[in-house]
Formats: structure tokens, sequence, C-alpha cells
């Protein structure tokens, strides 16, 4: 079920991506340093195509394929994706 | 001469002047000409002198002689930029006159220096466009250079290092291990590394001129000794504080994995159906072969087993040549889509012709061992074929580029995306030239599966072939279906690198199904085609039902008149000389 793109902050994202990318690492959320690149944790390219085509499904919302490699952490993601929807958000009023 | 029909909104053209099917056309004849009858042993370059030159370990002095004369590497550059590359399509029919002779000269001469090109076309800026042209323009050759052993189609772990000097330019360090001509190319492309970060942005493409570069400080490796393509000149590069300028830099700092994703997405596309070409030789020496050996006091052609055999090799070259069109068209037509396409070619091509080189293997016997004579270019073929599947994305890699795309495929485009264009299928039509900044990563789009969709309203039922291939599209689109829901219900961990054998195996399923779709869609627009033989749905009909016992379909009975029809057609073509693909394009020999 799509999440809405309104009402989000850097910490509500930070918490989502940090779930999902814990699922691709077969990790506990909780080990993912928002601030360490996720390269370093072994995402691969492939996983990072996936991850963005999972907040495109979660968020309904169009995203650039490379997006977890232009902003590979958790944190420089989150703040990407709350630009974009406020962006996308002022383009929708 | 065939001649497509016109196609709409193709910009009207004067009488008299050559259109883009005359050109090609003339091209394909011109080379087959020149390259002369490989089964003449007086021929300079005969099977017989490619098999002496392949045991010799060197690559054909005579066909590059000839390959020089005719200026294959124009072939290789776009008309913008002073070449003759107009389209991806109607190159694969050029080069393939080179691979039915020698996969060798195939890659040793051309492929190499059009892998390197597509990242200069792509990304390039006008000079560098115009450099690159002018070498090749004038018989040079250029070596992409992106591949280090220890890491395989994993190159984002690549090491080879260009980085940014404080006096400007870059530094190279490191090496790159089986460069194709990496011992005589004028230039390479090479994949480096430019920042130290792990991840998909740290790695850049440089066009490097030999000519500028201080000899002192770079080495070219010993050579490897292989399997196949044994004449190829395959070494490596070792680079010790090489200076190279800013100028060298091909596109974005930074960019080089995407760049180099966007720009192997043509020669994915392309070069599996240029290799078609020495399995179409192969079928041809094996039909020899059953007609003029006796056993059992019949001719080995009338054994059904073996006949039988002939007939699905013929039907799998119809296959890939299939899928190989609609995705070297989609490079024109559906950039945004060719990520998938290409892989999907990439990947399943190989693999059908390697298969059927095995299966026609069974049926030459014991002269399959025998590395000279009449039937030696068999051997040379089977060991120089799986090179394709090894060079720039292992068919692993290629199945891992369409994993990630699968949920969204699944979710957005599958039965909702309008179908591709009619022009997508049309072996003759004119395209408008190559959309190399519209290649993207994923587009989440799919409208190749989508013609198979729209094609079971269309399709006729009138005939029992007809009615064949109705039946199996409609089994077709329940394995979409099932597709769909697999898809949408990976788990992460599926949509990694390292997904499960069974999400490798969706994957593969997948580009069996695109195989199929393009099947109907090139009959469909056949059918109102002046070739008799493609306009039949006996071809379909039989190529289908191979594509669903495939996939483990329960397909119904093939009308015997279907697989008759198929094994006349590969005689016929035998006799007349002609080419063993959708084009049955005359041949030297």
């Amino acid at each position: 079920m799509p999440v809405p793109t309104t009402g989000h902050t850097v910490e509500s994202l930070t918490t989502w991506l940090g779930e999902r990318i814990a699922l691709y690492l077969k990790r506990q959320p909780a080990e993912i340093d928002p601030t360490v690149p996720l390269a370093e944790y072994g995402l691969d390219s492939v996983a990072a195509f996936s991850l963005c085509g999972d907040i495109e499904e979660d968020f309904d919302f169009i995203l650039e394929p490379t997006a977890a490699w232009d902003y590979p952490t958790v944190q420089a993601l989150a703040e990407h994706l709350i630009k974009e929807f406020d962006a996308a958000k002022g383009g929708a009023a | 001469m065939l001649i497509g029909t016109a196609p709409q909104g193709a910009p009207a053209r004067p009488a008299g002047v050559p259109g883009q099917e005359e050109r090609v056309a003339a091209r394909v004849a011109e080379l087959e000409h020149k390259l002369g009858d490989p089964t003449d042993e007086t021929n300079e370059v005969s099977y017989t002198r490619l098999l002496q030159d392949d045991e010799a370990g060197e690559i054909s002095a005579a066909g590059e002689r000839i390959l020089d004369a005719a200026v294959l590497n124009a072939d290789f550059v776009p008309r913008a930029e002073g070449g003759r590359l107009e389209r991806i399509d109607t190159l694969v029919r050029v080069m393939r006159s080179v691979f039915r002779r020698d996969v060798t000269l195939g890659l040793g001469y051309g492929v190499t220096s059009f892998m390197a090109g597509v990242n200069v076309w792509t990304e390039g800026d006008a000079d560098q466009r115009a450099r690159f042209a002018r070498i090749l323009l004038d018989g040079g050759k250029v070596s992409v250079a992106y591949h280090e052993l220890a890491h395989g189609n994993d190159f984002v772990r690549n090491e080879f290092e260009a980085r940014p000097s404080v006096d400007g330019g870059y530094l190279l360090n490191g090496e790159k291990q089986v460069i194709n001509n990496a011992d005589r190319a004028a230039a390479w492309v090479l994949f480096g590394r430019t920042n130290p970060a792990p991840g998909s942005r740290s790695h850049s493409v440089f066009f490097a001129e030999r000519a500028g570069l201080d000899a002192s400080t770079y080495r070219v490796l010993p050579r490897y000794d292989a399997v196949g393509v044994r004449g190829c000149h395959l070494s490596g590069l070792h680079f010790d504080n090489t200076p190279l300028p800013d100028t060298a830099l091909v596109g974005e700092l930074g960019k080089g994995v995407e760049l180099a994703l966007r720009a192997f997405q043509i020669t994915r596309s392309a070069v599996p159906g240029m290799a078609l070409g020495a399995t179409d030789t192969s079928l041809r020496t094996v039909v020899r072969f059953a007609l003029g050996r006796q056993l059992y006091r019949k001719s080995v052609m009338d054994i059904p087993h073996a006949k039988a055999t002939l007939s699905a090799a013929f039907l799998d070259l119809l296959i890939c040549d299939s899928l190989s069109l609609a995705a070297t068209r989609a490079v024109h037509l559906l950039p945004e889509e060719t990520s998938v396409y290409a892989a999907a070619t990439k990947y399943l091509v190989p693999k059908l012709l390697t298969e059927a080189m095995h299966e026609l293997s069974i049926v030459l016997g014991a002269r399959f061992y025998v590395r000279e004579g009449e039937f030696g270019i068999f051997q040379k073929h089977i060991r120089d074929l799986p090179v394709l599947s090894l060079g720039h994305a292992g068919s692993a890699a290629c199945q891992a580029t369409i994993i990630p795309q699968l949920p969204r495929l699944a979710r957005r485009a599958w039965f909702s995306d309008d179908p591709a264009p009619a022009a997508l299928f049309r072996l003759r039509d004119d395209l408008d030239e190559i959309p190399f900044a519209d290649l993207t990563l994923a587009s989440g789009r799919d409208r190749l599966s989508a013609s198979l969709i729209a094609a079971i309203d269309e399709l006729p039922s009138g005939t029992p072939e007809e009615r064949t291939v109705h039946a199996i599209a409609l089994k077709m689109m329940d394995e979409l279906r099932r597709l769909q829901e697999a898809g949408s219900s990976l788990a992460p961990e599926d949509r990694t690198a390292l997904a499960s054998p069974a999400t490798f195996a969706l994957a593969d399923r997948y580009t069996v199904l695109l195989a199929a779709a393009s099947v109907i869609g090139v009959w469909q627009q056949a059918r109102t085609a002046e070739d008799p033989f493609l306009a039949d749905p006996a071809w379909a009909a039989a190529a289908l039902h191979r594509l669903a016992r495939r996939l483990g379909q329960n397909p119904p009975d093939l009308p015997a008149a279907a697989e008759a029809r198929v094994h006349d057609e590969v005689l016929r073509r035998f006799h007349d000389r002609t080419s063993y693909d959708l084009y049955d394009a005359p041949l030297a020999g």
C-alpha cells in the first residue's frame, strides 16, 4: 500500500530506510549506521537499484534508479527524499 | 532485391537515392563478395586457411587486409561522425558475414573497437568523438579495457586507478587483464577508479590515445592462450604513474559505472546477433554432412532424429534473430526499455546458440572431433562461440541486471503497458539515428511483452499452424501472469546479485517469454511482407513450440505440415546458398 509522501521527516525516513536496508543485508536495523556508506555494508549495485524500486513502490514516487548511488548513506538518502517529496508537493500545489 | 514496405512517418527520400535497406543489402553483398566462398580452398580466407591461422594462434592477415580495404571500421562510426553506422540491426547483419567465417576476425578486427566506441559516442565531447572517428577511419583499432580478473563482472570493485593529479589530469596505476588488441590498439577506452570511496560513483571512463602517453610508464602484458578465438590478441596493460590529460575523461567524473551500463546496452543487444553467423555456418556444415553421408543405406538426412535436429537448429537461429532484432531496434525505438532487452539477448541468445551447436555436434558424430578438413570449421566455431557469453557481461550478470527490475515490471508494466510499435519487428524498415542520450538504466516499462498480450486478440486462427501460434501465445500470457505473481512478491534478499537460484530461474523464463513475443511480432509483421517463408505461420508455430517446451509448457502437437515446411526451407537455403536467419541473404558460399 503506498504511503503518502507528506508528513515525513528525515527521522521517519531514516527509520524506514534502515529497516529496509537491514532486510537486504540480513542484519538488524540497529546495526545500520545512517552515516556509513551502504556499499561498506556490502549492499551491491543491484540491491541499490532494488532499493530505489522499493521507494517508488512504497511512496508511489518516481525516483532516479541511481539515487542510492548519489546519496550513498541512509542519512543522505533520507535528506534527498525529503527534498524530493517537498518539491513534488510544491509542484502539485 | 528485397525492399521493405516504406514505414509510416519515414522521411521522404528522392527517387534514386539509396535508402537504409539498399545500403545495408549492398554492404552485406560487398563483404560476401570480397571475403569470397569460404569452402573454396583457393580462397585466402577459406575455412581451411582460417583453421590454419587458428592452429597457429594468429588472426587471419588476409581477412584483416580485406576488411581494411572494405573500411569495415567505418561501420562502427556514426554517420554524423563521418562513418556508416546508422542502425544497430543493420550493423548486426553486416558483421554476421564476418562471424560466419571467423569469430576471431569478428571480435579481433571489429567488435572490440565498436565496444570502445559506444562509450565515446554516448558521452564523449565533440573533440573526443572526432578523434575516435579519425582513428577508426584511418584503419586503427581501439581496445576496451574494463576487465580486471580479480573482479569479473563486479566491476564496481575495480581497483585500477586513475587518480586526479595535483598538476591537472590523472595518473594511471594498476593493471587491466584479458584485453583484446591491447598490444596493437591506437587507443584504449579505460575504466578506472577515480575515488577511493566504495560504491557506484567512484569510477570514470577515459579515452587514452597511445600516441600521447609516456611509453616508459606503461607496458603491454604477455598474451593469454585461450581455448577459442585463439588468434585474438588477448593481453593486458600495466600502468605505473602514467599521466593522462584532462581531455581524456569521457563524460562526467565518477559517472563511469552509469556510462558503462548505458553504453553497453548497445553492444549487449548487438553482439549476440552478430555471432549468430557462426551457428549459421555450423548448421550449413552439418547439412552438407547429412546430405553426403550414407548410413543404414540412407543419407543421414533421412534419419528422423538427424532431420529433426537440423530443423531445430534452424528454428533456434530464427528465434535468436527475432529477439536480437527486437533488442537492436529497441535501441532506436524504445531506448528507455533497452536495459532489459539487451540483458535478455546477451543472456539467452548465446545460450540457445551454444545448445544448438551441441545438438548439431551429435549429428556430426566423430567428424565433430576432427580439427581439419571439410567439417573442421565446426569444432572451431564450437570452441569460439562460448567467448560470447564470457565477454563484457556474463550470463549471470545479465540475469542480475533483470532481477531488480522484475518487481517494478510486475507491478507497473505487465498487462498495463501499450504494445511496442510495429516497426520494432519490421526487418527492413528505416529507423532514426541511434539516440545514445536516451539510454537509461531502468524504466519499469516493457512494451515487448505487451505486444504479445495485444497479439492474442489479433492473431488469425484459420489454419492448424495459426491455431498453434494462438494457443501458445495464450500459454505465454499465462506464463507472464505467473511471472507477475512471483516477481511482485520477491523477498528483498532475492532482489540483489546474491538472489536465490529460483530468482535467477525467473529471469531465465522471462527472457524465453521475450523471445516468444519477438517471434510473434516478427511473424505478424511479416505476414504482409514479400518473403513467403516468413509470412507462413509454419516457422512461427514451430519456433514457439520449441520455446513452450523449453518452459515446460505442454503445447499442442505441432502440425506435421509445419515440420515439413521448416525442413524444406533448411534444404532450399542450403542449395540456394542463403543465410539461416530472418534475412535469407545471399551468401558467397
